[in-house]
């Protein structure tokens, strides 16, 4: 019997195929968590997507519909659009998340499959959502073109006109399962874990106790040539509540900071707690520690490259870790200066113990990028201005790069009125013309005030702004 | 991290302005309004290895902050160090040699002090984006002139500024030296007074 799952998608996330980053799956995180409240078996699919055993959340929530209209909208109050689809079998499932609603339904609404009418739902998709290239191409072909014509084969035939991937292709457009729901702790070999007797009452002792699990999971890890990417901490107490949080891990984090995760979910657990107004003595031991390594890949050395031969210093890495545990991970970060025209294109802000790549490559001909002396000040957000000529009519800028009259005066967010004492420009800017998406058009202009103030200032779409202040 | 030296090194067109001819461990150095000026201050032991932790700027220019000589590789950023700053601020303090701070807010004087004795403890230096009462040394921007750029012509090449230092002790003379901040390649050399000749221009003089 196939298991009636229900899968949230999160449209704004990449596709599986595209490399999402760390920063996908951190992001994604909220979103899970969400659907935890419903159910605390989730699996992550790929940032982006993650999916439930939908039977019985359904029933304790009044209905399947009830539930996917629940959990839509308690992803959708952390700001986050999504789609829910239930089916019999995840591959269904996750079709129906995508499909378009039928008619007269409402857009946002779940689409659910009712129970046995999932190869009917199958039968109009085309062969290539099968998630095999070979088959997407060879199959229409053979005038093969959607899933029902495909499962109207007989089995025996398909598996073997076109072998093992075929027969598992097979039984998905059957509407079959090719695998069971692997519920989210799918590593539990590598796991470390240390149990206290007597209880530990101190969140001190389990956090030492950390450390050293810590660097047997790594050490285990390393054994077989992998990494992980996150890690689970799981801490029972004595009244048996467990306690579990997924912590990201890329491989910067010693075992020493993943014992400072620990006392950092000990911490907030003790916050909960007493707003709990629980009696603090009943459970305030705690019997056993597991670390569980989550969302496993190969382990391809550390990116100390990407920063030369700077490797971050201990006393530097707490520094940043404890700043990190007060104000968020992405709160602590290290610029990378790459590529790019305008000033504030060319830093990429990496959090702390991330690594990434610069968003515009160095080392290609960037034209119209700046000359040196850079700008100290790049405004995260450029700042309205207002630029006048001597008759205090605004400069406007043709699309031939001509100026309406010289600069005489400005004003930038709404300040005092300057005179303009010198002037360069108008720099014409044209960017990605071929992708209209993220096209721009622009003129810029260094503007030197009466004060001896000096501005990057751009006209874009009639409107003046200041990027950058040469302060 | 820079071996335990008491002063930390600025540039040399710098070296006279402050107290110690340069950034003496555990001091507080202001600088004014946020400029480049923050910038130069932290160049050069930067450069020599010191971590330099900024909070409350997320308008700083990356790009400025490597032409003026600080290495982006040992930089953290804390663009939004939130109401809970000086503990930011001291944890900041616990890791790296140099954290240059614009506050938030200005903090009451018990705070200041707390801060003042995290500094001490650290053995780091805290320059000031704005005004700091306790500070050991001051300096600020008194005047500045452009030059390479002309009405409709030429561009932004360098900066001449007067740089004014007064602080405390045997700082409390006020002193006057004018810098390029920045010169033509973004680094900071001492310039010329332009009251006296007239000041060449720089790129004559490296020919």
């Amino acid at each position: 019997m196939t298991q009636r799952i229900l899968v949230v998608w999160c449209p704004d996330w990449p596709e599986p195929g595209q490399d999402a980053g760390p920063e996908a799956a951190r992001a994604f995180e909220p979103v899970v968590a969400a659907v935890e409240e419903f159910c605390p078996r989730v699996e992550v699919l790929h940032p982006g997507a993650c999916a439930i055993g939908a039977r019985g959340p359904a029933r304790y929530f009044g209905g399947v519909r009830a539930l996917a209209t629940k959990i839509t909208d308690a992803v959708s109050r952390h700001g986050f659009a999504c789609r829910a689809g239930v089916a019999d079998g995840l591959f269904a499932a996750r079709l129906a998340a995508r499909a378009p609603q039928p008619d007269g339904g409402e857009p946002d609404a779940a689409v659910i499959v009712p129970p046995g009418e999932t190869p009917a739902f199958l039968a109009p998709h085309p062969v290539g959502c099968l998630g095999y290239p070979d088959l997407a191409d060879l199959l229409p072909r053979l005038g093969i073109r959607t899933l029902g014509e495909f499962a109207a084969l007989p089995a025996a035939q398909a598996a073997n006109r076109f072998g093992a991937d075929g027969a598992l292709a097979h039984r998905l457009a059957r509407g079959l399962e090719p695998r069971p729901l692997v519920p989210r702790p799918a590593s539990a070999d590598f796991s470390a874990s240390a149990e206290f007797d007597p209880p530990a009452e101190q969140a001190e002792r389990v956090a030492f106790a950390a450390k050293s699990l810590a660097e047997r999971m790594h050490a285990d890890l390393a054994a077989r040539g992998l990494a992980c990417v996150r890690v689970q901490i799981q801490v029972t107490c004595t009244d048996g509540r467990e306690i579990t949080r997924l912590w990201r891990h890329d491989g910067l984090l010693s075992s020493l900071a993943v014992a400072e995760r620990v006392r950092w979910q000990l911490a907030a657990w003790q916050v909960a707690q007493s707003q709990e107004r629980r009696s603090v003595a009943s459970s305030d031991g705690i019997t056993a520690l597991r670390l569980v390594p989550d969302q496993m890949v190969r382990a391809a050395g550390r990116q100390l490259g990407l920063w030369g031969d700077s490797v971050v210093d201990d006393r530097v890495a707490r520094a940043a870790l404890r700043v990190q545990a007060l104000l968020g991970h992405g709160a602590v970060t290290r610029p990378l200066l790459a590529g790019g025209r305008d000033p504030a294109e060319q830093v990429t802000l990496v959090p702390f113990g991330d690594a990434a790549d610069p968003r515009h490559p160095a080392g290609r001909p960037w034209p119209g990028r700046l000359p040196a002396p850079s700008p100290a000040t790049v405004f995260p957000v450029p700042r309205p201005a207002a630029v006048t000529d001597e008759a205090g009519a605004e400069v406007t800028v043709t699309g031939r790069a001509l100026m309406s009259a010289p600069p005489a005066r400005l004003s930038v967010g709404g300040g005092p009125w300057l005179a303009v004492t010198s002037w360069a420009g108008p720099w014409p800017v044209t960017e990605r013309w071929w992708r209209p998406a993220d096209s721009r058009r622009r003129a810029r202009f260094q503007l030197v005030a009466e004060d001896g103030s000096a501005w990057l200032a751009a006209v874009q779409d009639g409107r003046w702004q200041v990027e950058a202040g040469y302060e | 991290m820079l071996p335990g030296e008491a002063v930390l090194p600025v540039l040399p067109p710098l070296r006279e302005l402050l107290p110690a001819g340069g950034l003496q461990r555990g001091s507080v150095v202001t600088t004014g309004c946020w400029s480049l000026l923050c910038l130069a201050l932290v160049a050069e032991a930067s450069a020599a290895g010191a971590w330099c932790a900024v909070a409350g700027l997320p308008q700083l220019g990356v790009a400025a902050a490597a032409e003026a000589g600080l290495d982006p590789q040992r930089m953290l950023l804390v663009a939004d160090p939130g109401p809970g700053w000086p503990q930011v601020v001291a944890s900041l303090l616990d890791g790296c040699d140099l954290v240059l701070l614009r506050p938030p807010d200005h903090p009451p004087a018990g705070m200041r002090r707390r801060l003042e004795a995290a500094v001490r403890r650290s053995g780091g230096v805290l320059v000031v984006a704005g005004d700091w009462d306790g500070a050991q040394a001051r300096l600020h921007i008194a005047g500045q002139e452009w030059t390479g750029i002309g009405a409709g012509h030429g561009r932004l090449r360098a900066r001449r500024v007067q740089v004014v230092a007064d602080g405390r002790g045997a700082a409390a003379r006020s002193q006057a030296r004018w810098l390029w901040l920045p010169g033509p390649d973004g680094s900071v050399t001492a310039a010329d007074d332009p009251a006296g000749a007239p000041g060449e221009w720089p790129e004559a003089r490296t020919g």
